[in-house]
């Protein structure tokens, strides 16, 4: 029981977090030079005064700042994540029509590549300094060190331009109104580059550790007591070893699972995949401060929840950890 | 190169649609519109919004003029043509223009188009809201309207630019009745946008597309030909060239494809490209000089800078072939109308870097140790890797001269601010458009009234000479065409003179489309006019 204790007093720390995020992102986002007025006005070519005072009047920007605060305080507090100005939609709905495509994407990269990555380590590992191991260590060395943007392009070119078997980019098929199952092949295909391109990078980061975590096994007390008892090595693997080997592979992806919502900017570009990614690296580059303020928000609260999430893991794994 | 060797602009447009569509879209007119399908065109970045009214930013009107028409539109030679208005008189002292409307049109919603809509278009949101208002409807005190059909404009001073501002994507005319009582800025028609155009919205899905659908009640017989426009947004450039190589989409207008991608596709039997339909864009790439600056307020040194850049250079290198090299503030564009001139002090002459250095050293500003004469900064354009390039290519340039050039790239915002607000920077690379009238792009750059803090893409260079503000001004309101050029000819000697800034490159954009796409650019404004009559074959 005290170490449920423990997780709640980790659950009453996270509200001070996730309150001390809201503060800080509202004064540092305020750091960078110029505002959404005089961008959009310098979109318009150019503007008169007039125009740009009109926009700051409308986005609120001549208000003082410690009001505009309170205002994003009380807001935040009710879940209320304002409007976005420059794209004149309220915030919530920006984000929700995008956080479906994020999630396919992201979810589905990153499972494949924890499922595979595992897969490919233990093969690598089982059959250390064999060709196996050789062919699997150089494969992820090179999808590590491919830059995503140029393996994505290259798939494009390949599977979209040369082969046709691909759409190029895009989400689905807009002209042909495809509707139930149908629809679902369309976004698969959509799909299939984009994960493929993000999966790739995150399946040989955990193909490394993965095999990496076995070899540390293979040397363990326990592994030589189960050889000595006459085990399998089949069992011995599977059995004994394969589940304490897991453990560093799932503590990265926790930790990388604060990533899903962010999704990938440069997927999300060379795709045309509508991502969060892109609608935060926007509203950046337009200073549609509300927009960006709410993406940080969502975003912080879930790294908060998977944090806790994955600390209420590894309480129920490891009864050493207590207050 | 002389002006007898120059071709005319006619004939430079002619010759261009022979060569770049070639004998499959020659042979177009004899083939029969089909009707129907789904034409899918690139339009990049994506909008922000659908208030045309309100923003101008230039990659809005590749859909909005689908949706909302204007009063006017305009043939090859940026003459006006009927499109709501249509029939119009200008009276003898050019301060009444009477427009007579198009009968039977309908907006989106149901709702008739009447002199009331025009007055309101005017009046209230040009006037108010557009940023562009307060420099093309300066002039405009009042519209009449004396009968549903009649909209009589009244101008305190006859106002030449007006006529060539009054397509859909200068001003939009919008429905009254969606306006009226709401604040203008704050209408839920900024993304739901009701006009009288030939396509009305269908829905927008953030970071995908826009779907247009055709308006079954336009007023034009027949029209439109296409069941439905999609308006794609795909972020990266390659991805765009993949997507029309595929034949996903037909259309993609401003040079949406990267420049050394162009060549590639030009050779792609399902492609064709044309350089028509830019007729009213004037882009022009320049350098500011921030004459605030002890170094760059002499005159000798800024046009040492001028006489050190080879534009030949850069469009061959830096824009792939596409543009040419400008001559001074006023793009030859306006050759059309007679504005244009290059007898003004020309830098492309063959000893130039020798006449630069003298200028230095006459300027007082002598090579040092390392043959340094002065270290400047040039803020580079955030607009794209472009403008990097060039910035690369000026650093070399001015180093022939001694001038140390360092090169700062920031975001838009920082960017902007640092040149039109803070004033702290001493060269700018920005890049513009003229429009379709001087008064509407030129002029800002360079009178003394349009030097405002805090205004973007205005007179940043404290730049004041008394001669081009009076040249100026005046061409503002003189409507007889040949005094109206005289004024302008003397304006651009002047400036070209005294150097307030560097102009290097007409840019020319490029529209690659699919071959099946047909009668899709059939006006200089390209794709800032609608797609009535375009057809995809089958």
């Amino acid at each position: 029981m005290r170490r449920w204790r423990y997780f709640g007093y980790r659950l009453l720390f996270a509200l001070p977090v996730v309150f001390g995020i809201l503060v800080l992102n509202f004064f540092l986002i305020r750091l960078a030079p110029g505002d959404a007025a005089s961008v959009l006005a310098g979109e318009s070519g150019a503007a008169s005064p007039e125009y740009t005072e009109l926009l700051r009047q409308k986005f609120g920007l001549d208000r003082p700042v410690i009001e505009q605060f309170f205002l994003y305080i009380a807001n935040a507090l009710r879940f209320d994540l304002g409007f976005s100005f420059r794209n004149d939609a309220p915030v919530s709905e920006l984000i929700l029509a995008r956080l479906g495509p994020t999630l396919l994407l992201m979810l589905a990269a990153f499972s494949l590549a924890v499922a595979f990555g595992t897969l490919l380590g233990v093969l690598a590992a089982v059959a250390r300094n064999s060709w196996r191991d050789a062919v699997i260590s150089v494969a992820t060395l090179i999808c590590y060190a491919t830059p995503v943007f140029w393996l994505g392009l290259m798939l494009i070119v390949v599977f979209s331009v040369n082969l046709a078997w691909l759409p190029t980019s895009g989400f689905e098929d807009i002209g042909q109104g495809y509707e139930g199952w149908e629809r679902g092949v369309d976004i698969a295909r959509h799909m299939v580059m984009p994960v493929a391109a993000l999966g790739l990078f995150y399946l040989a980061l955990y193909t490394r550790v993965m095999r990496a975590s076995m070899l540390e096994q293979t040397g363990m007390d326990y592994v030589v007591t189960a050889r000595a008892k006459g085990q399998s090595e089949g069992r011995i693997m599977l059995g004994h070893m394969l589940r304490n080997a897991f453990l560093p592979v799932l503590t990265m992806a926790g930790v990388q699972a604060g990533n899903l919502i962010g999704g990938s900017v440069v997927v999300e570009t060379v795709f045309g995949w509508p991502g969060i990614g892109t609608l935060a690296f926007n509203a950046l580059q337009s200073r549609d401060l509300n927009l960006l303020l709410g993406i940080f928000f969502i975003s912080a609260c879930l790294v908060v929840a998977i944090n806790l999430i994955v600390e209420a893991l590894t309480i129920a794994l490891d009864p050493r950890i207590q207050a | 190169m002389t002006e007898s060797m120059r071709p005319s602009r006619r004939a430079l447009l002619s010759s261009a649609v022979l060569a770049t569509v070639g004998p499959a879209q020659a042979q177009a007119p004899a083939r029969a519109p089909v009707r129907g399908g789904t034409m899918v065109m690139i339009v990049n970045p994506e909008p922000s919004t659908l208030a045309t009214y309100a923003v101008s930013a230039g990659n809005i009107p590749p859909v909005t003029t689908q949706i909302y028409e204007g009063l006017l539109t305009y043939d090859w030679e940026i003459r006006p043509q009927p499109m709501l208005a249509k029939s119009w008189t200008v009276s003898e002292d050019g301060k009444t223009i009477t427009f007579q409307l198009q009968e039977g049109v309908t907006f989106h919603n149901g709702q008739p188009f009447t002199s009331a809509d025009v007055q309101y278009s005017f009046m209230e949101i040009a006037k108010k809201v557009n940023p562009n208002g307060p420099v093309i409807l300066a002039e405009l005190q009042s519209v009449d309207t004396p009968d549903p059909m009649t909209a009589v404009f009244n101008l305190a001073n006859p106002a030449p630019y007006l006529m060539v501002s009054l397509s859909a994507n200068n001003i939009p005319i919008v429905c009254k009745s969606v306006f009226e009582g709401t604040q203008p800025l704050q209408n839920p028609s900024a993304n739901r946008p009701v006009g009288t155009g030939p396509f009305k919205f269908g829905e927008w899905n953030r970071g995908q597309f826009i779907r247009l659908d055709r308006n079954e009640r336009y007023w034009k017989p027949g029209l439109p030909l296409l069941n439905r426009i999609i308006a794609r947004f795909i972020p990266d450039a390659a991805t765009r060239s993949a997507a029309l190589e595929t034949g996903e989409a037909h259309y993609a207008a401003y040079s949406a494809v990267n420049a050394a991608d162009i060549r590639r596709m030009q050779a792609n039997p399902i492609l064709g490209s044309t350089t028509q339909g830019y007729g009213t864009t004037a882009a022009t790439s320049v350098l500011e000089f921030n004459m605030r600056r002890p170094n760059l307020a002499k005159k000798e040194v800024r046009q040492a800078i001028c006489y050190a850049i080879d534009r030949q250079f850069i469009v061959d290198n830096i824009l792939h072939g596409f543009g040419k090299p400008a001559t001074g503030p006023l793009s030859s564009v306006f050759t059309t109308q007679g504005f244009y001139t290059d007898q003004v002090r020309r830098f492309d002459v063959p000893d130039r870097l020798e006449i630069a250095n003298r200028l230095m050293d006459e300027a007082g500003f002598p090579r040092g140790a390392n043959g340094v004469r002065m270290s400047l900064f040039l803020e580079i354009n955030s607009f794209g890797e472009q403008w990097l390039r060039q910035g690369e290519y000026l650093k070399q340039a001015l180093g022939q001269i001694g001038i140390n050039l360092t090169l700062r790239s920031e975001d838009t915002a920082t960017w902007l601010r640092r040149c039109y607000t803070d004033y702290d920077f001493d060269i700018n690379e920005p890049f513009y458009s003229a429009g379709a009238d001087p008064v509407v792009g030129v002029h800002r750059h360079y009178v003394s009234s349009a030097i405002r803090r805090g205004t973007t893409f205005v007179n940043n260079k404290d730049y004041r000479s008394p001669d081009v503000d009076r040249l100026m001004d005046a061409a503002t309101r003189e409507i007889v065409p040949a005094r109206r050029a005289e004024l302008y000819h003397e304006a651009q000697r002047i400036m070209v003179e005294d150097s307030p800034g560097a102009w290097l490159c007409e840019v020319q954009y490029v529209t690659i489309f699919n071959k099946k796409l047909q009668n899709h650019t059939n006006r200089p404004l390209g794709t800032y006019s609608a797609f009535d009559r375009a057809w995809l074959e089958r």
